[in-house]
């Protein structure tokens, strides 16, 4: 099974590796305006916004940050979908040999395969003509415990002792089981009533609050780790490419030709381009990997919140990506975007961190509900919401609702920003400056 | 290819400091005009004022008598003082995308792009990373991104300013030409001597305020007369010294250039000269551009 899982990876690897190859291919071209491709119809469409899009997908796509982080990505998420898998299947069913010495009753036998079946051991039951033998295949370890005369367990050691085959929790569960069976006849039950009692049924187990969901749990977790590191890149992309743009002042010389909104609007879009397709291929990766080793995170709710969380990334992204452009647009130095990076994302760290936390508990409050409301933190902590049960439709379209009035908001705040900070240099320009004129 | 460039009454103020005060010039098509002040005059905030580029408190940009905006801006090609190329992009991917966003299409952007390269002879390098260029050479293609597009206006702030003497010939050549071929172009330096050889006409501003416009030929030949006299052994030209209504503007390798008041005679001049010692040199000459952007700034 690790071959299989390896052969995917490995494939994984080399459809990306050809992607990119023929994608470089096409930009060397005879045509350098690549004509034909998305990029290039984007710019047909869009104009100006368009332009600026398609040159900012072509520099990050052709970047070795890119295609080594999608990678990184990419092995990150099958880790994290198959060594749980692997994990779980090391503790899997045990295979136990049990010798019968003297026969066992149909109910007794029927006890025996439910004690298997409890303790996760697939038991095999084998005849042995006579104690003596019964001893031999023990020592031997051709059994691993022996049933004699129904009345009795036999083991080579203490089940709970190192070295020993047999499972310690079949032997309990045997002895008690046919305990059980010895004081049927002591009361002298018919078989009829004593398979009846044999196989009862369990009654419903219902709880007031609701239990957490270990694979919802684990996917929203994984999910928002995700969410986490890949609003991060990309914002940190905005905010070092409105840095460097500003710095090497060719700023002042797209400007001269575009307006402001345009250059801003067509960078956030390129990037978020780019975004959203890594994204959706780590999400196909991540579904094709768990499809194919049948891991539980894609069980139930599981794709439901994975499908949530891809689209609190992009209303997530397109929210912040402002943020981080206004705050670019200020620096014109590496150590000027290093100050800044810091208190940019404090509310993606307490929105990731309250809903890493929430999501280990299952159990929200009423301000991580409220959290669930503003744009800042509702990528973390709606995701969280949906995949604990714990939100109506119409709860969640009413945050994406707020969260795209709050981008729409921030997007006007920050080209303003934008427009008067970033051909203002020597020095990182103060926010009091540029609001207070 | 011709228009007429028109700023007018443009006024910018920073805080307590007056940038632009009511300034207005004309470029007329078909001219390299000069834009010339010291430090701090304008000139780069009224070349940004051009491209929109910074907020006016009065006044006005006009193209052929109207009003600029984006569409007339995509028209004009700017090169700013501090200049401004993706350094990590490659030169021609970078020319033909500024040529595209100046509304050249996919194709015209890559020819015009070949043409300029080759023109400025920097073909070799339109696969290289602008980092990687020379900074003569990141020049030629910082000019080639104000060129790519054919403009109608060129604005171009300090272009000759750290080249060598080829590649300012290489530059001035181009501006001459586009000139003649009916572009407006206006360019600020503070190398006088090449502002002297490449210009029609000067526009000298001083604290925002426009101080003179005219031709290069109206300047050099207006105002006092210049002298120049070269007497034998003399090095210190004390004898000019002495003399009513003449100063010295400069003294040179034995030179002495003079300037003299209209009441002056030149025959005293030369008497004078003639009883320090023997005179090799008696020449009037025409007044250089840098005496005109100094005494302009007096």
């Amino acid at each position: 099974m690790t071959h299989l899982y390896i052969a995917i990876v490995v494939a994984a690897a080399v459809v990306l590796r050809v992607w990119i190859r023929r994608s470089r291919r096409r930009q060397r071209g005879p045509m350098g305006s690549k004509q034909g491709s998305w990029p290039a119809n984007l710019e047909g469409s869009l104009g100006e916004v368009g332009m600026v899009a398609g040159r900012e997908i072509r520099e990050r796509v052709r970047g070795r940050i890119f295609r080594i982080g999608t990678l990184i990505m990419l092995i990150a998420v099958a880790a994290a979908i198959i060594i749980p898998t692997i994990h779980s299947g090391s503790s899997g069913p045990t295979a136990q040999t049990v010798g019968i010495v003297g026969g066992l009753s149909p109910e007794a036998e029927a006890l025996i395969d439910a004690a298997g079946a409890a303790n996760e051991d697939t038991v095999k039951l084998v005849d042995e003509p006579s104690l003596a033998a019964a001893k031999t295949d023990l020592r031997a370890g051709a059994v691993d415990l022996a049933i004699v005369d129904s009345t009795q367990i036999l083991l080579d050691r203490p089940a709970s002792s190192k070295g020993s085959d047999a499972d310690p929790g079949l032997v309990q569960s045997a002895a008690e089981y046919l305990g059980v069976v010895e004081a049927y006849h002591s009361a002298e039950l018919t078989p009829a009533q004593a398979s009846l009692i044999t196989n009862s049924k369990s009654v419903a187990v219902r709880t007031l609050q609701p239990g957490s969901n270990q694979t919802v749990k684990a996917t929203s977790i994984i999910g928002l780790v995700l969410l986490f590191f890949m609003l991060q890149q990309y914002n940190t992309w905005i905010l070092i490419g409105v840095m460097q743009e500003k710095s090497s002042r060719v700023v002042e010389v797209l400007l001269a030709t575009v307006r402001p909104i345009q250059l801003l609007g067509g960078k956030v879009l390129g990037i978020g381009l780019v975004a959203l397709g890594q994204a959706t291929i780590i999400v196909a990766f991540a579904l094709i990997v768990g499809a194919a080793v049948g891991s539980d995170l894609l069980k139930g709710t599981g794709p439901l919140v994975l499908a949530c969380e891809l689209l609190w990334l992009v209303l997530g992204y397109a929210f912040y990506c402002w943020v981080y452009a206004a705050g670019g647009s200020t620096a014109e130095r590496q150590d000027q975007v290093q100050t800044l990076a810091l208190p940019l994302s404090i509310p993606i760290l307490v929105g990731y961190v309250f809903s890493i936390t929430v999501a280990s508990s299952g159990r929200p409050d009423l301000l991580f509900k409220v959290f669930a409301y503003l744009p800042p933190t509702a990528p973390f902590c709606m995701t969280v919401l949906v995949g604990l049960h714990q939100v109506q439709w119409w709860e969640f379209t009413a945050s994406a609702l707020i969260s795209v009035a709050g981008t729409a908001g921030m997007a006007i705040f920050a080209a303003r920003i934008y427009r008067r900070a970033v051909l203002r240099t020597g020095g990182r320009v103060k926010l009091r400056e540029l609001v207070a004129r | 290819m011709s228009g007429v460039l028109e700023v007018v009454g443009l006024r910018r103020t920073y805080g307590t400091v007056t940038a632009l005060d009511d300034l207005s010039f004309e470029v007329p098509a078909g001219r390299v005009v000069g834009f010339l002040g010291p430090n701090g005059a304008g000139k780069t905030t009224t070349m940004r004022a051009i491209f929109g580029l910074t907020d006016l408190d009065a006044g006005e940009v006009r193209w052929n008598g109207a009003s600029v905006g984006q569409k007339e801006r995509r028209r004009f090609g700017y090169m700013p003082e501090e200049r401004g190329l993706y350094p990590g992009m490659l030169v021609g991917e970078q020319l033909e995308y500024l040529g595209r966003l100046h509304g050249l299409t996919a194709a015209d952007a890559k020819a015009a792009t070949n043409t300029w390269l080759e023109r400025l002879d920097i073909a070799d390098r339109r696969g290289s990373k602008v980092e990687t260029l020379s900074h003569g050479n990141q020049q030629r293609v910082q000019l080639t991104a104000a060129l790519v597009h054919q403009p109608e206006l060129l604005v171009l702030d300090e272009p000759l300013s750290g080249l060598d003497p080829t590649g300012i010939d290489a530059i001035g050549q181009v501006l001459v030409d586009q000139a003649a071929a009916g572009c407006c172009v206006l360019l600020s330096s503070h190398q006088l001597d090449q502002v002297e050889d490449l210009c029609e006409q000067v526009r000298i501003i001083d604290q925002g305020r426009m101080v003179v416009s005219g031709t290069v030929d109206e300047l050099e030949t207006s105002g006092a007369r210049r002298l120049v006299v070269r007497v034998e052994g003399d090095r210190a030209a004390d004898w000019a010294q002495q003399l009513p209504g003449v100063s010295v503007s400069e003294l040179s390798a034995g030179a002495v250039r003079l300037v003299l008041d209209s009441s002056v005679n030149s025959d005293d001049v030369l008497r004078a000269a003639m009883q320090a010692g023997r005179v090799t040199e008696f020449s009037f000459e025409r007044r250089r551009l840098s005496e005109v952007f100094r005494e302009a700034l007096t």
